[in-house]
Parts: C-alpha cells; sequence; structure tokens
C-alpha cells in the first residue's frame, strides 16, 4: 500500500488509462481493436530501441546511433535470411550485427573516448551508406518469423487480443525486455553499479567498480536490442528492406526514453502512447472526415485544413511536445551522460 | 597516443559513404551478342554529331536500369527504339541528385540527338539543358513543364494519366469485394499518387456507389515511398476492419501493404492486393499470394514511341506528350477473376485510352 501511495499519480493516470481504453474497446468495437492492435505494432520497435537508450545513457553513454545500429540489423537480417533460406540465420545474424554496430559504439567512446554524439552520426551515416549501396530488390523472405499466442492471457479482452496473440516473439520479447531491464536496473547490484557508473563514475570507480568495462559491456549488448529492432522493421512488422526504412524510429526512439524519464517500465507506456496517437491519426484521416471536394466557407476551409493528412502526421509529435512539456523539470538525465570517463581525470 | 585513432575513423567513413559517388555506364556497344540485330548501328557514340548516325542517351533519376521499376521501363523503352532505328544508344545510372546537369552533359557534348531522362526529380535541370542544347531533343518521363514553361520545341515531357490507371484498377476492385469495402495505402500526397487514388476511388463508386474506399497516405515527406512497415501497418488495420482489396501506391510503402495482405489468412481467395506503376509481379514476388493486377503506366512503350516520333519530325508537337496506362496480366488470378468481369474491365482500359471515358478526376 505504501507504494501505491508514493506512487499515486502513477498509478492513478494507469487506471484512468487503462478504463478509457476499455470503454473505448466496447464502444467503438468496429474500429477500436484494429487500432490497438496498430499502436502496438508501431511501438515494439521504439520499446526495443528505446530500451537500448535507456541502458546506454544510464551508463553514461548517449546513443544517437540506435538509427544506424536498426538500419544495419534490418539489412543483414533481411539478406542473409533470403541468401540462406533461413529465417532463423536471419534473425541471429541480424541481432548479431547490431551488437557488433553497439560494439563500435562502445570501442569508439568509450576507449578511444570519440565525442559521443559524432560517433551516434558516424554509425548513422556508415549504415546508410553501406545499406543502400548494397541493396538488391527483389529478394524474399524463406517465411515468415512465427507467431506467438500465449495461452490463457490470450482470451483476456484487449489486453489478450493486442499483446499476446497474432505477434510474433518479438513482440513478447519486447514486453519482458522492458520488464527485465527494469527489474535488474532498479533491483540488482549490475543495475546499480550501472546507474553509479552514469551518474558520478569517480565515486564508482573510487567504489571499485571498472567504470570503462561496464560501460564497454552494457553499450555492446544493448545493441543486441536494436538489432532485434531492426530484425523487426524488415522481417516481422514488413517482408521487404528498404533504403533508409527505419525512418527516423531510432531518433524518435530516443525522444520516448526522454519522456520514460530514462525509465525502462515508461518509456514502454511512452511507446505505446505514441503509437496510439499515431493510430487515431490515421483512422481520421482514413474514415474520411476531411472535406470532399472544394471547401466553401470558412469552417469547411478549416475542417479540410486540420484534416488534411499533412495536419494530421503532426498528431503523435504535438502529443510528444505536450508531455514533454509537462515533465519539463520533473526527469532528468543521468548525470554524466555524455563524458567520457578518464581515471584519475576528476 | 590513443585518441588519434578517430581521425582515421572520420575520414574513412566519409569515405565510404561517398564510395557510391560519380555514375556508372552501359551502351548497345558494349555487348556484341545483344545488338546483333541491327548490323549496321554504330558501335560507339564518337559521330553522333552526324547527320546519318542516331544517337540515344538515357540519364536515370538515382536508381539503376535493373530496377524492375520506372528506370528500367524507361531504359528498355528507349534501347528498343534506338534498335529499331538503327541508332546507337547509351545510359548513364545517376548516383547522386547533384550530378543531374553534369550526365546529361555527357551526352549534349557529343551531340547526342535525343536525351532520355527519368523521374519527376530531374524536371528543371532537363528544361535548363533544353534550352542550352537546342539541337539535341529532350524526353523527360513523369516530368510536367507546365510550371517551367520551356519555349524550344526540342523538349517533351512524357506523362501517363495516373487517374485512369487507378480508374480501371478500382473498377476491377470494386467487383471482387465482398464486404464492399475497399482500401488504397499511398505513399506521399503529391499529384500522381492522388490521381492514382482519386482514380481508384471513382473506378470503384462507378461500379457501385455505396463501396467505402478507405484512403491513407503516408504523412511523412522524407520517407513516404520507403516505410513498408507503415505500409503494412495500416493494411493490416484496413484488413481488420473488412477491407478485402488493398491498392498499395506509393513505391516501398504500398508494396508493404501488398505484403501484408499477401500474409493475411484469407490471401488470393477473400482478400486480393493490387500494384502500381509496373506489373509488380515482376518486382514484388512476395506478394504473390494476394496480387491481382497492377495499374500500370505504359513507360517502355511510351519512351520508345516518343523516340520514334523525335527521330521522325526532329521536334516535338507539344510540350507535354500523354503516355498510355492499362492493367497487367492477372498471372496466376487469371482464373479467379470471372470472364465477364475481364470483359468489362477491357472494355473500360480500353475506353478510357481512346478518352471516351472519362475518370472524373481533377486535380
Amino acid at each position: 500500500m505504501a507504494w501505491v501511495m508514493r506512487n499515486r499519480v502513477t498509478v492513478g493516470l494507469l487506471a484512468v488509462v487503462v478504463v478509457a481504453a476499455y470503454v473505448f474497446y466496447w464502444a467503438a468495437n468496429d474500429i477500436a481493436p484494429s487500432m490497438y492492435v496498430s499502436a502496438w505494432g508501431y511501438a515494439i520497435p521504439l520499446v526495443l530501441a528505446a530500451l537500448v537508450g535507456v541502458i546506454g545513457e544510464r551508463s553514461g553513454v548517449v546513443n544517437i546511433g540506435i538509427e544506424g545500429q536498426m538500419l544495419i540489423a534490418a539489412f543483414a537480417g533481411f539478406f542473409t535470411a533470403a541468401a540462406t533460406g533461413s529465417i532463423l540465420v536471419g534473425v541471429l545474424v541480424g541481432v548479431g550485427s547490431g551488437l557488433v554496430a553497439g560494439a563500435f559504439l562502445a570501442w569508439t567512446t568509450v576507449r578511444w573516448r570519440m565525442d559521443q554524439i559524432i560517433a551516434g552520426v558516424v554509425l548513422n551515416i556508415v549504415a546508410t551508406g553501406i545499406t543502400s549501396f548494397y541493396y538488391t530488390p527483389g529478394k524474399i523472405l524463406p517465411g515468415v518469423i512465427p507467431n506467438l499466442d500465449i495461452p490463457v492471457l490470450q482470451d483476456i479482452p484487449l489486453v489478450g487480443e493486442v499483446f499476446f496473440s497474432g505477434r510474433s516473439w518479438i513482440a513478447t520479447v519486447a514486453i519482458l525486455a522492458a520488464i527485465g531491464i527494469h527489474l535488474l536496473l532498479f533491483h540488482t547490484r549490475w543495475g546499480l553499479r550501472t546507474r553509479a557508473v552514469g551518474e558520478y563514475p569517480s565515486a564508482a570507480d573510487t567504489a571499485g567498480i571498472n567504470v570503462e568495462r561496464l560501460r564497454l559491456v552494457n553499450v555492446t549488448i544493448a545493441g543486441s536490442l536494436a538489432g532485434l529492432a531492426g530484425v523487426y522493421l524488415s522481417m516481422d512488422a514488413s517482408s521487404s528492406f528498404e533504403r533508409g526504412m527505419t525512418a527516423g524510429r531510432g531518433f524518435l526512439a530516443l525522444a520516448i526514453m526522454i519522456m520514460g524519464a530514462w525509465r525502462p517500465l515508461r518509456a514502454f507506456a511512452m511507446a505505446l502512447f505514441f503509437g496510439f496517437v499515431n493510430a487515431v491519426a490515421s483512422q481520421l484521416q482514413q474514415s474520411g472526415l476531411g472535406v470532399d471536394g472544394e471547401p466553401s466557407g470558412f469552417l469547411e476551409w478549416l475542417l479540410a485544413a486540420v484534416t488534411s493528412p499533412q495536419i494530421l502526421a503532426t498528431l503523435p509529435y504535438v502529443a510528444v511536445l505536450v508531455v514533454l512539456g509537462l515533465a519539463a523539470g520533473r526527469v532528468r538525465a543521468p548525470g554524466a551522460v555524455g563524458q567520457p570517463y578518464v581515471k584519475g581525470d576528476q | 597516443m590513443k585518441s588519434s585513432r578517430y581521425l582515421v575513423a572520420v575520414p574513412a567513413a566519409l569515405a565510404l559513404a561517398l564510395a557510391g559517388c560519380g555514375g556508372s555506364t552501359g551502351s548497345s556497344g558494349d555487348g556484341s551478342s545483344d545488338s546483333g540485330s541491327s548490323a549496321g548501328a554504330p558501335t560507339d557514340d564518337s559521330n553522333c554529331a552526324s547527320e546519318d548516325v542516331f544517337c540515344v542517351g538515357l540519364v536515370t533519376d538515382t536508381g539503376k536500369v535493373d530496377d524492375k521499376s520506372f528506370n528500367q521501363s524507361a531504359h528498355e523503352g528507349a534501347q528498343a527504339a534506338a534498335e529499331e532505328l538503327g541508332g546507337f544508344y547509351k545510359y548513364i545510372e545517376t548516383q547522386d541528385a547533384k550530378d543531374y546537369a553534369a550526365n546529361m552533359a555527357q551526352f549534349t557534348n557529343k551531340s547526342y540527338d535525343v536525351v532520355v531522362t527519368v523521374g519527376f526529380l530531374m524536371a528543371d535541370a532537363t528544361v535548363e539543358a533544353a534550352a542550352s542544347n537546342p539541337d539535341t531533343m529532350f524526353i523527360g518521363v513523369d516530368q510536367d513543364y507546365s510550371e517551367q514553361a520551356p519555349e524550344g520545341t526540342n523538349i517533351t515531357g512524357l506523362t501517363f494519366p495516373a487517374d485512369q490507371a487507378g480508374y480501371a484498377a478500382g473498377f476491377l476492385a470494386a467487383q471482387m469485394t465482398k464486404t464492399n469495402k475497399l482500401g488504397q495505402v499511398l505513399g506521399l500526397e503529391i499529384p500522381t499518387v492522388v490521381a492514382f487514388a482519386e482514380g481508384y476511388k471513382n473506378g470503384a463508386k462507378a461500379v457501385n456507389p455505396d463501396i467505402s474506399v478507405a484512403t491513407v497516405y503516408h504523412p511523412a515527406g522524407d520517407n513516404a515511398f520507403s516505410d513498408p512497415v507503415w505500409g503494412a501497418s495500416e493494411a493490416k488495420k484496413q484488413l481488420s476492419q473488412g477491407v478485402d482489396v488493398i491498392f498499395g501506391a506509393g513505391g516501398g510503402t504500398g508494396n508493404g501493404a501488398l505484403q501484408e495482405v499477401a500474409k493475411s489468412s484469407g490471401a488470393g481467395t477473400d482478400t486480393f492486393c493490387i500494384g502500381v506503376d509496373s506489373d509488380q509481379w515482376e518486382t514484388v514476388p512476395a506478394a504473390h499470394p494476394c496480387l491481382l493486377t497492377s495499374a500500370m503506366k505504359l513507360i517502355s512503350q511510351g519512351v520508345t514511341d516518343t523516340v520514334t516520333a523525335a527521330s521522325e519530325n526532329g521536334e516535338f508537337e507539344d510540350v507535354q506528350t500523354t503516355g498510355e496506362v492499362g492493367l497487367a496480366p492477372y498471372h496466376d488470378f487469371d482464373s479467379t477473376v470471372p470472364e465477364d468481369v475481364k470483359t468489362k474491365v477491357a472494355d473500360v482500359v480500353s475506353q478510357l485510352q481512346d478518352g471516351s471515358l472519362e475518370t472524373g478526376v481533377t486535380l
């Protein structure tokens, strides 16, 4: 109960959201379920990518190369699967390439103390260059990543339909990863050390923690989650690779990480929220709220302007701005984020 | 000095990123086997300035001539025309948008007779090149010059009435739907895409005014044509809302929608998809389970006809040339589509082509 009292704002908000979600679910049963499904589908790669950012920044390394990591993994996974005829090999290579990209970032920023922003940008540029150059059209996947329907849970109205059925196991991994990393970060020795290294590395160093090694390991392993997000994009959510197909999702994930106050579960919630606003935007467009033909009169003109795809498309970003505005001053980045740690310098 | 290592890493990365610049070329003189039919045809472009030697050059948009889409269709059309006329043909694949002018200059410097530029992004560069090279004739595929209004008679923009192609697709889709709900997943809201989309709507409503058409355009600018994840997600949403025929028009984004329909449980029996631009049976094999047909621009034929006309007349009649559109073959769905529907659709296509049927789309 003490926990509920301490987190009453969060709990209250959560309750309101859940009730509202169920009300909408029953009230608009023709469109609501598909909107929720679409929201979660949109959120999956964002959750995974935001977790990469959370682990990185909690250890004191800014990772703006998530976009590039995802792109490389999407590319490597898709073309390996197409070439070898095995989905499993494709997934493994995709995740592995995310890991390698993570290792690149870790090594350049932690060992060589390269500026973290520049290292991330380099990663993004290299990823775009390589994947665009070696892209060949017309390849197909040998199959699909199998769906994972979880017994019992899948029968819960709404929640079961959205989270526990009709999705591949990558979706389940995303849920487990968010919960798992939350527990690891806040309830284990590794988590405490990671947060210490990200907040005050010289103190952590004094306490006997190997700052450099912990950062190297964390950033590298987080790369595998980015790899999984990339694999999801090219092999699960769609079945093709396109140049630049990550389409800014890596950067979006960073915004979601900040909205989620560098906490895995809040980032998860924020990704879902973002996905839902996105689904609302496209549903409004699809339902044809807009005016057919030339608008006559000011009101019709206004309606046509507001419901044009360009304006509706800004809805998710406006929502982000509002949330960030509300959160301003209440959330704080890890203290040592962005600074390479040099032993004995402080 | 450990930290000096990254001084190497950055230039190395840039070098990698830039490695693709420049342009790759190919010509009809490259392989003797494929130009064997035209015995008297010239094998290089050294004599293009001469009256007797007919030279055709093609500059692609930032894409390759084997992209199984736009560039390839134009390439095949130009090649066919050059072969037919016993001329010389060469293409340059543009690697970067800033090279458009330089690539065209490679042809104009050697006094090529006809230069074909592919893609609507090249419109401005083409108009400029045409103004400064009055002796070379320029054909801009998918380029609309109504804003630039070039003065010379050595330039024409070859456009295709996308609304007609969309209309035919919608007309077919409306006869295949069982739920009376159609959908379309589109790229950026630009004139060509809007023409496809509005045509599709009107074609469907011509069959049955009660049919609803769910329409979504990709919202973001930069990647509107290369976001298959978004396309797939929209298609999935439409399918679960009862839509059973989805028109995917918008490059990779539309292809994402096609592939999602192909993955759905009733693909090919209850749910269908329709491709766009070229015969996507060839370009998106993953869509085979649901791909009824594609709303096609007959680009190859249009380029061949226009190049031939250029060689005969020496000038273009009009600053804008209109090509033809049609529907791609049904392939595996030949037996799925009822005979009477096929006949009706074929009628509509020919009426659209001869102008006796209007799509009712005004942009």
